[in-house]
């Protein structure tokens, strides 16, 4: 019984971690209500379970519950509620994200042992091994012969980046036009008021952690309803490595709110069947998206575009 | 009368520093309805473009391939890192000159493809951000504005320190010294530039200087607290302080630390200090041993770490002015623009300067009290660690800084600054006829 009361609760954490990015990308302030019909039809997910977020919510102080008037939002500013968000993924998956996380910012090697990691977080040995078959399922690290895990390479670095970029570049167009491309329309019906809310908020609601939420979830939908089977599957686990490892960009609002616009037309031209269209929109977000500030730069020197070999 | 909003084309040199510093004032000048636009630098593309303004591109050179570049650069790092680590006076044969000489080359090379631009944008008014002249933009038939965004020691006087020698004003034997040594190695550069000028129909400009003051309007970033007494006072007409030019960037959200308590120390060299990784990486073994958090930028190179502290996290860049409203404490090289945003914020200074102004800021974070200078080649994991507890445990610093802080975000330099454009430039773009005025007339040279 135990196993299957903690996915419920982790659905519950997900679903709360939705709602509280539903309500951040509609710019919602201190002391806004909280429609339970609303967030049903903006989370995809029947009234039950948004009553069930809606209260584990309240446990956490971050809704309010007024008899008669139902949930309203307790938290002041788009940054705390971008940090609770982000203090609600650490919950869902601990000792997984600790791992990763701490591999994403460099403080442990990229070949690790379940007693070294067992040390560092002062866990059993079990739960770092359940830790780390959990990110192997997502290929983000292997088992070596022997007693070795090794994380794989991460979106952690301005190479890894450019990388990251020119496969996209290649593959995101393709997926989009091989053959039985099909488009979830209700997912995409949520996605469009997701960014339209974004677009919407005031200037402290368009944030880079926010753009990098609906961005990879919109990148990812694209590549879920691609008619190539490894299409889909290699661009899914791009984007979830990208999600587990890429820190965010410190890009300017008027890129983000650009990026965003650029999104909602590949929409547009995914609903009118105009997949050529879509391909070449996709092309051209990423050919804005990937373009960097120079690497160092320096009077008197041309600026560099690469990093510098060390 | 024809009146139309104001296209102000702003030419920024090819660093962060600068770059950044006009996004500032042309976000400013934008809210006051005129029109910006830059001209970048090749490698400069989209920096300007994520902010909302239009670009236009000088090309690149001939030579200039990705590869060419990087070599380049490389060679830079291997010639120069271990000049970072001598004196102001050590330098000025090894690193000030060589980077003169290349300042000069640069802007001869730029001539042409600078008045191609400057004719087919054509704008009312160019905003210069660089320490040398491109005559195009003498020559462009619109007022031009100077900004100087290195310390206030770049406008020579006889009670300032030389430029770049990091020298207070009373270290009267030095400071013959230093700008005698300055005037000699720049000899042959500046008489290389000067006849250049002549063949563009500038006057030739007195030794050591290569930009001249703007006969309409020159911006000085230098806050009140850190200016000099001079024995010429700047003229109030053409010269306007700023407090400092702090722009306006997304709130910067805090990662999570594994130890997540203590306060905020901020970390940035520039794009150019964090190319020497063994400084930073020392540094970092001594920040493990503090109990606050660390946030280093560490530019490009964020591979060349692995095992990094709980108590630190690095990045390639930090939208530095949302970061800075948050520290507790700023470590920087003494680039103008870090220095001054830290006043704004508020936030002391340890300074530990490598090149340039950064020595000049230096001297005056600490002759003024807002701060400490470091020298680069002699510190120790101990008195780095004493200079960093030591500023965060200075109430006296922190209570002096809070009434700067105060004083500048009262006054915001970019709206000053985008006022005093607009206010300068008025009569020129605004006519009977609608043709621009002529103001490029020549400028005084040799004083300001």
């Amino acid at each position: 019984m135990t196993e299957p009361r903690r996915n419920i609760r982790q659905n519950h954490l997900a679903l709360a971690q939705k709602i509280l990015s539903v309500a951040l990308d509609r710019g919602m302030t201190f002391g806004d209500h909280l429609p339970e019909t609303t967030f049903s039809t903006a989370c995809g997910v029947s009234r039950t379970p948004i009553r069930s977020a809606f209260k584990l919510l309240e446990e956490r102080d971050i809704l309010e519950w007024r008899s008669e008037e139902g949930y309203f939002l307790a938290i002041e500013s788009a940054a705390e509620l971008n940090a609770t968000i982000r203090s609600l993924e650490e919950t869902e998956h601990s000792v997984a994200h600790q791992i990763l996380s701490d591999r994403a910012e460099r403080r442990i090697g990229a070949v690790q042992s379940v007693s070294a990691l067992s040390r560092r977080y002062k866990m059993p040995r079990a739960s770092v091994l359940n830790a780390l078959k959990v990110l192997s399922r997502d290929g983000l690290v292997r088992q070596l012969p022997g007693r070795a895990w090794a994380f794989q390479s991460m979106v952690d670095s301005p190479d890894a980046v450019e990388d990251s970029f020119d496969f996209r570049i290649v593959m995101e167009p393709q997926a989009v036009l091989a053959p039985d491309f099909v488009l979830d329309t209700k997912r995409a019906s949520l996605l469009r008021e997701q960014m339209s809310g974004f677009l919407n908020a005031g200037d402290t609601g368009v944030t880079p952690a926010g753009f990098g939420r609906i961005d990879i979830a919109f990148h990812t939908f694209v590549a879920e309803c691609s008619g190539n089977r490894f299409l889909r599957a290699s661009l899914s686990a791009h984007h979830r490595l990208r999600k587990a490892s890429q820190k965010t960009a410190s890009t300017p609002a008027f890129r983000l709110r650009q990026a965003m616009l650029e999104h909602l037309e590949i929409l547009d031209s995914l609903e009118r069947n105009q997949f050529q269209l879509a391909a070449d929109q996709i092309t051209v977000h990423l050919r804005r998206s990937r373009i960097r500030k120079p690497q160092a730069a320096n009077r008197g020197i041309p600026p560099l575009a690469k990093g510098p070999r060390t | 009368m024809t009146r139309h909003a104001p296209e102000i084309a702003f030419f920024p040199e090819a660093s962060f520093g600068a770059a950044l510093n006009c996004v500032g004032i042309a976000q400013e000048l934008q809210k006051q309805g005129a029109v910006p636009v830059f001209i970048c630098h090749p490698g400069f593309t989209g920096v300007f473009a994520e902010y909302g303004f239009k670009e236009y591109h000088l090309p690149e050179g001939p030579a200039d391939t990705a590869q060419t570049v990087e070599d380049y650069w490389q060679d830079f790092i291997n010639t120069h890192v271990p000049h970072f680590n001598l004196d102001p006076t050590a330098q000025l044969p090894t690193y000030v000159a060589p980077t003169w000489k290349a300042i000069v080359e640069t802007a001869i090379a730029a001539e042409d493809d600078l008045a191609q631009l400057l004719d087919q944008i054509r704008p009312d008014a160019i905003v210069l951000d660089n320490v040398i002249m491109f005559p195009a933009i003498a020559n462009a038939g619109c007022p031009w504005i100077r900004i100087v965004s290195c310390t206030e020691t770049e406008i020579p006087d006889p009670a300032v320190p030389p430029y770049l020698s990091g020298l207070a004003p009373d270290d009267a034997d030095a400071i013959t010294s230093f700008a005698k040594s300055y005037a000699d190695v720049t000899a042959p550069i500046h008489r290389n530039y000067n006849s250049f000028r002549r063949k563009c129909g500038l006057p030739a400009l007195p030794d050591r200087l290569f930009l001249e003051a703007s006969p309409t309007l020159n911006l000085m970033l230098s806050p009140a607290p850190v200016r000099y007494q001079r024995d010429t006072p700047l003229p109030q007409d053409r010269f306007v302080f700023l407090e400092g030019c702090v722009r306006t960037e997304n709130h910067y959200e805090l990662p999570r630390f594994p130890v997540d308590d203590g306060p905020l120390v901020y970390v940035s060299f520039g794009s150019l200090g964090a190319v020497d990784t063994n400084l930073i990486q020392r540094m970092i073994d001594v920040f493990e041993t503090i109990p606050a958090r660390f946030l280093v930028n560490v530019g490009a190179v964020i591979e060349a770490y692995d095992r990094v502290p709980d108590n630190v996290n690095l990045g390639g860049w930090f939208p530095q002015p949302s970061v800075i409203a948050q520290a507790a404490l700023m470590i920087h090289h003494g680039g103008n623009n870090s220095f001054c945003e830290a006043l704004y914020y508020g936030v002391p200074s340890l300074v530990m300067p490598y090149c340039w102004d950064g020595h000049d800021n230096a001297q005056r974070a600490e002759a003024v009290g807002v701060g400490r200078r470091i020298n680069r080649a002699a510190w120790s994991a101990q008195s780095l660690r004493a200079d960093i507890l030591s500023v965060l445990g200075d109430d006296a610093m922190r209570s002096r800084l809070a009434g700067i802080s105060a004083n500048m975000q009262r006054n915001p330099g970019t709206v000053r600054a985008a006022s005093a454009i607009l206010a300068a430039i008025a009569p020129a773009h605004t006519s009977s006829d609608g043709a621009l005025k002529d103001h490029a007339r020549p400028s005084p040279v040799g004083s300001p």
